[in-house]
């Protein structure tokens, strides 16, 4: 090879590799005016709120943000020691499992039957974002009433029904385990069309020619379903189930409305007492503490759901 | 000269006799207050109470800028609980840019150090216009922490056609061997609910709250009624007494047998209200500013012209035992952070002037200075509605001498926070009255231990 030919080909590989340099970090460039954003609204808050939970902060009390070593897992060994904590923790478990479960199997066969619609369907899927539309705060207002004993439309349908006889009332609200049951009613109420939506969207999208086989085969309708349409459906049903599982996991709104946490903190959840310890009762610092020990849990969930999710995908 | 001399002593007559008309017909129309200043070019940032009937003083607002040159500006408008939420993260982090902002007998002792000393700022002359009572409750250490706006206390609220009836007057004096009439005590109280109930004459035998500040609030009232109290003087806990045991087993036993509504652990006012407005209970202790709702045919036309209204009964029957009269009164207060201090003490005038509070009292309102009581008493027995009068001098009665405040301490609200769920234990039958209530008193003691209340 000539020297100049030499020098070019040189050349050539120089510039090859500065472009694969440059286009290997030209994506994290575009992500970093997204990344600053996050690390000035949320990282540095977050941040704070550890330094926090490490003092003994009570708001109105300005001069106890201070941080002493030796103190500095006051907060996390109160926590620990705490009874009403591990309840709610307990119930916020329990409130997740079942009602993200019951969610998910209810729109699924919502979702399947959407799917089946052939005239109408963007009028239906219109209706089943109605729920969604309401604010929290509203439906829980609106189930606190529905559930009343005396005035609400539960019991005095029941009673128009023959069902509970005229001088029985339902405390739907009150007895346990009712009082959850009902707070999960009005949870799945309102946010079921999120994962029909999601699993419609999955379903609609799922390629025909895998149906079409096996109805050469002559799979049923349950082996279609059992063994193309679930798996199939795995990427959006991981989704669905992270989204809803973090939403539910912050509920607040809904259960401060219909029992806030009560009574006797039978439906006391997470975020019920820390936002009634950090807010009302001013114990910055302790429920600052009790929030990281949440958002702990719920990374370390959420890590698990997108190893599921990814699988899933290897799979496919 | 006598012909001149008679013009001019009638002329004078006439003019004397027509100056002390009008003056007369001055005084009869009440005063605003607050507008003797020139505040030109000075901006009065308030953050005030909202909602329903709240409002309406503030349409007022424009009397008091055009007279003074002042501008008002409401910054927010939020109700009680909300707003105590905002005014704790405000204070906390000095987010504070408002002159003016709520306060509440209730309340006050958690924002001390963030409002102004209003001593500094009303003349005794202008202080003895309100209820002595109501001034002394909102004094901390000698610092008044803030000016009432209108006051509300719980009067007995009992159903008149169940009471007047002849039939259930002969059953009951049948039933205890004594009379039907307004109770006066709490062992009165009960036999009566425990009757109505058994006997089918209303759904439930009582009615009362069940959560939150509230239930602590009618526990108190029941237990300081008692003799009883939260605290003693050192701030030791003694609820879990034998007059606190003795309260707490009432209510169970109340919920245990269906005299109050089984949804009590999870009512708060409203609901509990609701109760009574549809003719399910014949007797309760409830705020005044509940009657004009009550009696009017449309919202409550079970109840609505068939209700009379006392003042409280006394507790259980000890030593120290008194009327119930748990009260509060929704106020104004100066930040500590404004900037505009004397401009913003002239607002506080102005908005509890005579003028509107009687403009406050007409709507419902209960009011804390005695002239306005005088004019709506006045207006009341000019009514028509008998029970329009009964109520006001019910009122004053208690407003004067009933008046009672929960404990003043700004642990007041994590106090009942983890008082109120023992109570529901206890209600519901998960724990007995003496081991909640022993738990519940551990509990406060550590948290005033924590707080610094105890020299150990």
């Amino acid at each position: 090879m000539s020297t100049q030919a030499s020098t070019q080909l040189k050349a050539n590989q120089e510039s090859n590799r500065n472009w694969q340099i440059g286009s290997r970090w030209f994506p994290f460039f575009l992500l970093l005016p997204s990344f600053v954003f996050i690390i000035i609204v949320t990282g540095f808050p977050l941040l704070y709120s550890l330094y926090v939970s490490f003092t003994p902060y009570e708001l109105l009390k300005p001069n106890s943000l201070t941080f002493e070593l030796p103190k500095a897992l006051n907060n996390y060994s109160r926590l620990l020691n705490d009874s009403v904590f591990w309840k709610s923790l307990g119930n916020t478990v329990l409130f997740l499992t079942v009602t993200v479960n019951l969610e998910y199997f209810l729109a699924l066969g919502l979702s399947q039957l959407l799917a089946q619609v052939t005239r109408g369907q963007a009028i239906m899927r219109t209706m089943l974002m109605i729920p969604m539309m309401f604010a929290p705060i509203l439906v829980g207002f609106q189930f606190r009433w529905f559930f009343n004993s005396n005035l609400g439309l539960v019991n005095n349908a029941l009673v128009s029904l023959g069902l509970i006889g005229e001088q029985t009332r339902i405390a739907w609200l009150v007895d346990e385990p009712l009082g959850m049951i009902s707070i999960i009613i009005a949870t799945i109420w309102m946010n079921l069309p999120v994962m029909t939506i999601i699993l419609l969207a999955g379903t609609l999208s799922l390629p025909q020619e895998t149906y079409e086989a096996a109805d050469v085969d002559g799979a049923s309708a349950w082996q279609k379903f059992r063994f193309i349409t679930l798996p199939l459906l795995a990427p959006f049903t991981y989704i669905a189930l992270t989204i809803r599982s973090l939403d539910v996991a912050r509920a607040f709104d809904i259960v401060r409305i219909m029992t806030d946490g009560g009574p006797a903190r039978r439906t006391e959840l997470i975020w019920t007492y820390a936002g009634r310890l950090a807010i009302e009762d001013t114990k910055f610092g302790l429920g600052s503490a009790m929030s990281w020990i949440t958002v702990i849990i719920s990374v370390a969930f959420t890590i698990y759901l997108f190893r599921q999710l990814v699988k899933s995908r290897i799979v496919e | 000269m006598r012909k001149l001399t008679l013009i001019l002593l009638i002329t004078s007559l006439l003019a004397i006799l027509s100056f002390g008309v009008l003056a007369s017909a001055q005084d009869a129309e009440p005063q605003y207050a607050g507008l003797d200043k020139d505040l030109s070019g000075i901006n009065i940032k308030m953050l005030t109470i909202g909602g329903g009937q709240y409002e309406a003083m503030y349409q007022s607002l424009p009397v008091f800028e055009e007279a003074t040159g002042a501008t008002v500006e409401i910054v927010t408008l939020l109700d009680g609980f909300e707003i105590d939420k905002k005014l704790i993260q405000d204070y906390a982090t000095g987010a504070v840019d408002y002159d003016v902002a709520w306060n509440h007998t209730s309340f006050m002792s958690r924002y001390v150090g963030f409002v102004e000393p209003l001593n500094n700022y009303f003349t005794e002359e202008e202080l003895a216009q309100f209820s002595p009572s109501i001034i002394e409750s909102a004094t901390i250490d000698g610092n008044l922490q803030l000016i009432p706006r209108h006051a509300d206390i719980s009067a007995l609220h009992y159903r008149t056609d169940l009471y007047d009836d002849p039939d259930i007057q002969a059953k009951y004096k049948e039933a205890t061997g004594m009379d039907l009439a307004v109770p006066t005590t709490l062992e009165e109280v009960d036999a009566q609910a425990r009757f109505f109930h058994d006997n089918g004459y209303t759904k439930y035998g009582y009615g009362i709250v069940g959560k939150e500040e509230a239930v602590t609030g009618r526990f108190y009232e029941f237990l300081f009624a008692s003799g009883g109290n939260y605290f003693d003087e050192n701030w030791e806990p003694i609820f879990n007494n034998e007059i606190g045991v003795s309260v707490a087993e009432l209510l169970r036993g109340w919920y245990a047998d269906g005299i109050i509504s089984e949804d009590t652990p999870n009512l708060v006012w409203d609901g509990d209200a609701a109760n009574f407005c549809n003719g399910d209970v014949p007797i309760k202790l409830e705020w005044y500013g509940w009657y004009s709702y009550f009696q009017s045919p449309d919202s409550c036309p079970n109840v609505a012209g068939k209700f009379g209204l006392a003042r409280g009964f006394s507790g259980f029957q000890n030593e120290g035992a008194r009327p119930t009269g748990w009260a509060g009164a929704h106020a104004f207060s100066i930040t500590s952070a404004s900037q505009n201090k004397e401009a913003a003490a002239q607002l506080i005038k102005f908005l509890t002037s005579e003028r509107i509070a009687y403009e406050e009292a007409q709507l419902g309102f209960l009011p804390v200075r005695d002239d306005v009581w005088n004019r709506i008493i006045a207006d009341a027995s000019a009514s028509g509605v008998p029970l329009d009068q009964v109520r006001l001098e019910v009122a004053r009665t208690q407003i004067t001498e009933d008046f009672k405040t929960p404990p003043l301490i700004a642990e007041w609200i994590p106090f009942s926070n983890l008082f109120y769920p023992y109570l529901q234990a206890i209600m519901l039958g998960d724990v007995t009255a003496q081991a909640g209530l022993d738990a519940a008193a551990e509990e406060a003691r550590q948290l005033l231990a924590d707080a610094g209340y105890y020299d150990e």
